[in-house]
């Protein structure tokens, strides 16, 4: 039985781009098989009890197995002129859709995973920086993270420190804002949402919201694929498989105040879709 | 269940300053060698955020998680955290050991309290590592000259000669491993052939 907190919640299920183009899209979501595609000029997934409540989003399409308990987060910088959206794609990993989340929260691994890429040695250590729980929305927000990075982004040039923002707006989705190499006073806004396929399997869709005109668009998806396949080769070799709630037998530290709010978050909102109570 | 050493590999395919997956009994081991050749094998589960410690890499003495680098040296102790520096880990921070000995080119494992040694394999040399899809049933039963459960022996043909092999058994997560040995003189080639050909006969009778 899954939870009605998790089932009245939003999951990106789609490419709004590919289905409109006319393809089926036969998958997945909390488990059960969906269907996404277009009827009468509409997108409609059709799940096994009927059709889901569905709404277009940030190039994805977005569904709801059960009542939503609110509208899909907003992000509004993706309606600012001059940014370029771009759908990177979907890269399926074999983890629970919540590490994969986590993963994206986290900026220690940069120098280890994303090597002379996002982070490089000696410069590993993670300042304190801020994190809570917006009282308005209900997100989870780090701020005034920083981090020394040798090529930031596709228009970075040398190595700089930049400066990131975290937010999670609903359980399988995080969006980041980092300091734009191309415009000093922007932040270039990154998203991945994460389709739960089940509890150890999930379809993760980037997407960027950026201020750069000139890198071509192959070379900004093959960024960002590089760097999840390097995520991928992690989250697939993590022991226990599901996202553990209680830390129990994990060490956290003052770097992972994220992650530990995500948790806590989860927790406190019954959403456990992916995620083990027990400490093992 | 009685603790008792498994081999989990051979010696020659552990090169120095190398970590690799291990198994003792269903439980998943890191066994690495430092960069002065001490082996080691522990708990394959770091204690940060779980990542499998067999995909980490080894500088000198330590064996570091290849996920936010935390170091590991002797005993399992975490001796450095990249993310702050400046802190000393506390000595709760410590991944679980495992006893590991090299013998007769063989890495074998057990619990850390085991008492005693491994069996000792007299006059036989490692011959290679191979996996198989099939179980021991179906090994013994194309190898009628081998016996054992744990460790399969036996005296059979090998390029028309007969020659002392024997197979030691892992299960792992991914299926079975034979660690196999023959006679000390015996033509190494030969007996890979004879052994990737036991493999194949074995597995076409275990799917049967
Ligand atoms: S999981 Fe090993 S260092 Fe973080
Ligand atoms: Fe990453």
């Amino acid at each position: 039985m899954i939870a009605p907190q998790v089932l009245n919640e939003w999951y990106p299920v789609a490419m709004a781009s590919q289905i409109r183009a006319g393809q089926r899209r036969l998958t997945q979501l909390l488990g059960d098989p969906i269907t996404v595609e277009v009827q009468d000029c509409a997108i409609v997934v059709t799940g096994q009890g009927g059709a889901l409540r569905v709404t277009e989003a940030f190039g994805h399409v977005w569904a709801c197995p059960g009542t939503p308990a609110h509208p899909l987060f907003p992000i509004p910088e993706a309606l600012e002129t001059g940014r370029r959206l771009v759908d990177v794609g979907v890269v399926r990993v074999k983890c629970s859709p919540l590490r994969a989340v986590e993963n994206f929260l986290d900026i220690a691994h940069f120098p280890f995973v994303h090597t002379d890429v996002l982070g490089a040695e000696p410069h590993t250590e993670v300042n304190r920086y801020e994190v809570n729980i917006r009282a308005d929305s209900d997100e989870v927000w780090a701020t005034k993270v920083t981090f020394y990075q040798p090529q930031a982004a596709k228009s970075a040039e040398g190595g700089i420190v930049t400066q990131y923002m975290y937010r999670v707006p609903a359980p399988t989705a995080a969006v980041l804002y980092k300091t734009c190499p191309a415009r000093p006073d922007a932040w270039d806004v990154i998203g991945i949402f994460v389709q739960p396929l089940s509890e150890e399997l999930c379809d993760v869709w980037p997407w960027m919201a950026l201020y750069d005109d000139t890198t071509p668009q192959a070379e900004l998806i093959a960024f960002q694929q590089m760097i999840f396949l390097q995520d991928r080769s992690i989250l697939e070799n993590q022991i226990p498989r599901l996202l553990p709630l209680d830390p129990g037998m994990e060490v956290p530290t003052q770097a992972d105040l994220t992650s530990i709010a995500y948790r806590r978050w989860l927790k406190k909102r019954g959403l456990t879709y992916g995620a083990q109570m027990v400490a093992a | 269940m009685t603790p008792r050493w498994t081999a989990t590999g051979l010696s020659q395919d552990l090169p120095k300053a190398v970590a690799m997956a291990g198994h003792w009994q269903g439980q998943d081991l890191a066994v690495w060698r430092s960069a002065t050749g001490r082996l080691q094998a522990w708990n394959d589960r770091c204690p940060h955020r779980g990542m499998r410690l067999s995909h980490g890499f080894v500088r000198g003495e330590t064996l570091a998680c290849i996920y936010h680098g935390w170091v590991y040296g002797a005993e399992g102790g975490c001796k450095h955290i990249p993310a702050h520096p400046a802190l000393t880990p506390p000595a709760t921070i410590r991944v679980a050991v495992f006893a590991c000995v090299e013998q007769d080119g063989v890495i074998w494992v057990a619990p850390a309290d085991t008492l005693g040694a491994p069996t000792a394999l007299r006059g036989l040399q490692p011959l290679r590592s191979i996996s198989l899809t099939c179980d021991v049933a179906a090994v013994l039963l194309v190898e009628p000259a081998l016996s054992g459960e744990d460790t399969l022996r036996g005296l059979v043909q090998i390029a028309g000669q007969a020659c002392e092999v024997c197979l030691l058994v892992q299960h792992g997560a991914s299926g079975l491993t034979l660690h196999a040995l023959c006679a000390v003189g015996a033509d190494r080639i030969a007996a890979s052939r004879w052994l990737e050909d036991l493999r194949r006969r074995a597995e076409r009778k275990g799917t049967a």
